[in-house]
């Protein structure tokens, strides 16, 4: 290796390590505070506790009168996990259909969810309110994952992508031998979308695990809070038990990214070769 | 094809539009019977009434012990009280009118009567309640709202909410009886009067630079709007009941404005914005800070703050020598004078701001009756003398703070006396925080500058300041009105 290259290797990881440390230093700090032994944040030493405990982390699953954690946890589980299921299904046959099937006003439906997906979703909380009150699920988990079911179709085009890419010869060989259309769809076109089935489902988790918004408008008991709700209406002084829950609920969705994220990488690459 | 697609939407959106007229119809129904034949004596039988409490009392115990206490009593009659398990400040407003909302709403009077007038809340029989002669006037007045001529009392008195001191007993220099006791009536200059505090806390700040005396932020209007009253300044004219007369300028309130910025330049610059309210628990826990102001409801979260400096003490040992060095007590006393670096000849208490936290029933409650003899029973002597022991608050009966003593009957007698200025039950009360919070934040921060940058020279800068705040908020609420 020549000298200008090995400066040009010295510079780019300096600037990466630079990069990855101010990026990571919040990170960093929010750890180190969930394990303070005085629990606030105006007795550290400077950016940094002055010492270091576990029981925050015992209180935020012991104590749980005033603040539920590990009931947070589950419910956050349960609607992030119907969601990813029930969202996965419908995105895939969304995309699926439109990339396999020609039918009046395909274009004008592609179109129209496009436009749609541009407005924020929370443009119509009002709406949603309104409309959960008449169907009495407000207070209900299960209406947190219909809607974010119901919502997650809008994003298909990232699968619908992903399945243009598959030759679509394969298809008319299979309806040669006599395949219908749910056959070609359970046997010979899903089993070759696995890492877009992983991406979609990993995006369909991520986005009801760490919502605000959705669960405040409308779960009022605290018993059925999202742990996204409940660190919200801790109280001022339980900053550390803030901290905890925060690197506690990190923690699952960390897993799953490092159990997930080749699957994840090829599907994303693979869904944008053709838009 | 078309025409028939045309029928289908239209006969889909008939049943939808229609499904939703149905449903809110029942709604309305509902609510004019409710509201017609509320607290007609017939109980309802079989029903389960939702309390929405404040999270101190269902911490330390308190609401556990009368939700148990009452559906003991109550059991043969079918009632049970339960937790609405809401957030405290949940909107009743929002959530009342779909069903969601709790039978019994826990809040300070200016929630409560912003509920009155939207109609969320039943007035009450008030001459069923226990106690009721034996809560002052003041305190059922800050429920009272005025419809075509008659008065409605829409909330019970339970508990006085008014800024209090807080000082650590153990940061009390060893010598204060012979130094900080003038008048030799064993109480410490620094906790008697403002201007003892105000030596005190550039004695305590020189002698250790990185420790403090007296310790609140200025910004805060409730806290520090006390100041201006005490020197004859109010929120609105007749009473705090019309809103076309500001008057926090009035009389010598300007000597009030004087007197933050004077003790804004003995804390340090937290005191410009919310800083000090967030911390000052834990730093009156460790010790940094001799004493700050807050409300009686918060004496647990200090309490349990300075407990948890108390390393190698058991639980119970920390909790007791917690409890004998946190006091809390009144304000002290301001100069007549208006000038904390003068000798003062002559003492006035300090008003301050305050509020009455009490129960009310919904509008959407199915049971007002049952409610309302929820409300009957958890304002009674017994259940009320529980809560201020458990929770250290002051209680709105005269018999009860009496008989607890100490600060909740010194609160009882400043809210008696009208040292306590509670909050205005009318809408326009919105518009006066942020003005309020501009020209304290002003205040405070003028303690900061340098003599040439100085805002604030004399009175009749604080005169001009003080004018300007009232033009703010006659202007908003005229504009928002």
């Amino acid at each position: 290796m020549s000298k200008r290259n090995k400066l040009d290797v010295a510079v780019t990881y300096t600037l990466l390590i630079i990069v990855a440390f101010i990026f990571f230093f919040p990170c960093l700090w929010l750890i180190l505070a969930s394990f303070s032994k005085s629990g606030s944040i105006y007795s550290f030493k400077g950016f940094f506790p002055k010492s270091y405990s576990l029981q925050t982390f015992i209180n935020l699953f012991t104590d749980t009168r005033m603040y539920n954690y590990p009931r947070w946890f589950l419910n956050t589980l349960f609607v992030a996990t119907g969601s990813c299921l029930l969202g996965t299904f419908l995105t895939i046959l969304t995309a699926y259909t439109m990339s396999r099937f020609d039918f009046k006003g395909r274009k004008t439906i592609m179109k129209s969810t496009m436009v749609l997906g541009m407005f924020p979703s929370f443009m119509g909380m009002i709406a949603v309110y309104l409309l959960m009150t008449q169907f009495g699920l407000i207070n209900q988990l299960w209406g947190l994952i219909f809607i974010y079911a119901a919502g997650a179709p809008m994003g298909y085009l990232t699968q619908k992508g992903f399945f243009d890419t598959i030759p679509k010869s394969i298809d008319e060989a299979a309806k040669i031998d006599g395949a219908t259309n749910f056959q070609i769809f359970t046997r010979i076109n899903l089993p070759l979308s696995k890492p877009i089935i992983v991406y979609t489902a990993l995006t369909s988790f991520t986005w009801p695990w760490s919502d605000f918004i959705l669960p405040k408008l409308l779960l009022k008991e605290k018993n059925l809070y999202t742990v996204a709700v409940g660190l919200m209406s801790l109280d001022e002084t339980q900053f550390a038990r803030f901290a905890a829950g925060s690197v506690f609920i990190a923690l699952p969705i960390v897993i799953l990214y490092f159990c997930l994220v080749k699957n994840m990488v090829e599907g994303i690459s693979e869904g944008a070769i053709k838009g | 094809m078309k025409k028939r697609l045309v029928a289908i939407m239209l006969v889909s959106s008939m049943m939808l539009s229609m499904a939703g007229c149905a449903k809110n119809g029942a709604n309305a129904d509902e609510v004019k019977k409710n509201e017609s034949a509320a607290f007609d004596g017939k109980l309802e039988k079989n029903v389960t009434i939702h309390v929405l409490e404040n999270d101190t009392a269902i911490e330390k115990g308190y609401f556990k012990d009368l939700i148990d206490a009452f559906n003991k009593k109550y059991k043969s009659k079918g009632i049970k009280a339960v937790d609405a398990n809401m957030d405290q400040y949940s909107d009743l407003a929002k959530d009342g009118p779909y069903g969601y909302g709790p039978d019994v709403i826990y809040q300070a009077n200016d929630v409560i009567m912003k509920y009155a007038q939207g109609k969320h809340v039943l007035p009450l029989p008030i001459d069923k309640i226990e106690g009721h002669d034996k809560i002052p006037n003041c305190a059922w007045k800050a429920y009272e709202t005025k419809v075509d001529g008659k008065t409605y009392t829409c909330g019970v008195p339970v508990n006085v909410q008014a800024p209090v001191l807080y000082y650590r007993k153990d940061l009390l220099p060893e010598d204060w009886k012979e130094k900080w006791d003038k008048n030799k009536d064993n109480i410490p200059d620094m906790v008697e009067t403002w201007k003892g505090m105000y030596d005190f806390s550039i004695q305590r700040h020189a002698e250790d630079a990185s420790k403090y005396g007296y310790m609140k932020s200025i910004n805060d209007m409730y806290f520090s709007s006390g100041f201006l009253f005490s020197y004859g300044g109010y929120i609105f004219g007749k009473n705090n009941t019309d809103p076309t007369k500001v008057g926090l300028n009035a009389k010598e309130s300007v000597k009030g404005a004087k007197v933050l910025n004077q003790l804004a330049s003995v804390m340090n610059e937290d005191c410009i914005d919310d800083t000090i309210t967030t911390n000052a628990y834990s730093k009156l826990g460790d010790g940094t800070y001799f004493a700050t102001m807050s409300t009686p409801d918060m004496y647990s979260t200090f309490l349990s703050e300075i407990e948890k400096n108390y390393t190698g003490l058991d639980k119970k040992e920390a909790e007791e020598k917690a409890k004998e060095n946190l006091v809390m007590t009144t304000l002290p006393t301001l100069p007549e004078s208006g000038d904390l670096t003068a000798d003062s000849k002559k003492e006035i208490p300090t008003k301050s701001m305050g509020g009455v936290n009490g129960y009310a029933i919904s509008s959407y409650s199915k049971a007002p009756n049952a409610s309302l003899l929820f409300v009957e029973f958890a304002t009674k002597y017994k259940m009320i003398k529980k809560r201020a022991e458990m929770l250290g608050i002051a209680p709105a009966r005269k018999d009860v703070a009496s008989d607890v003593g100490g600060t909740s009957q010194q609160i009882y007698t400043n809210l008696d006396k009208n040292n306590i200025v509670l909050m205005p039950s009318v809408t326009a009360v919105s518009q006066i925080w942020t003005p309020g919070q501009t020209f304290f934040t002003d205040i405070a921060k003028d303690a900061f500058r340098t003599d040439a940058d100085k805002k604030y020279k004399n009175l009749d800068d604080y005169s001009s300041g003080l004018d300007e705040m009232c033009k703010q908020i006659s202007e908003a609420i005229k504009t928002l009105k």
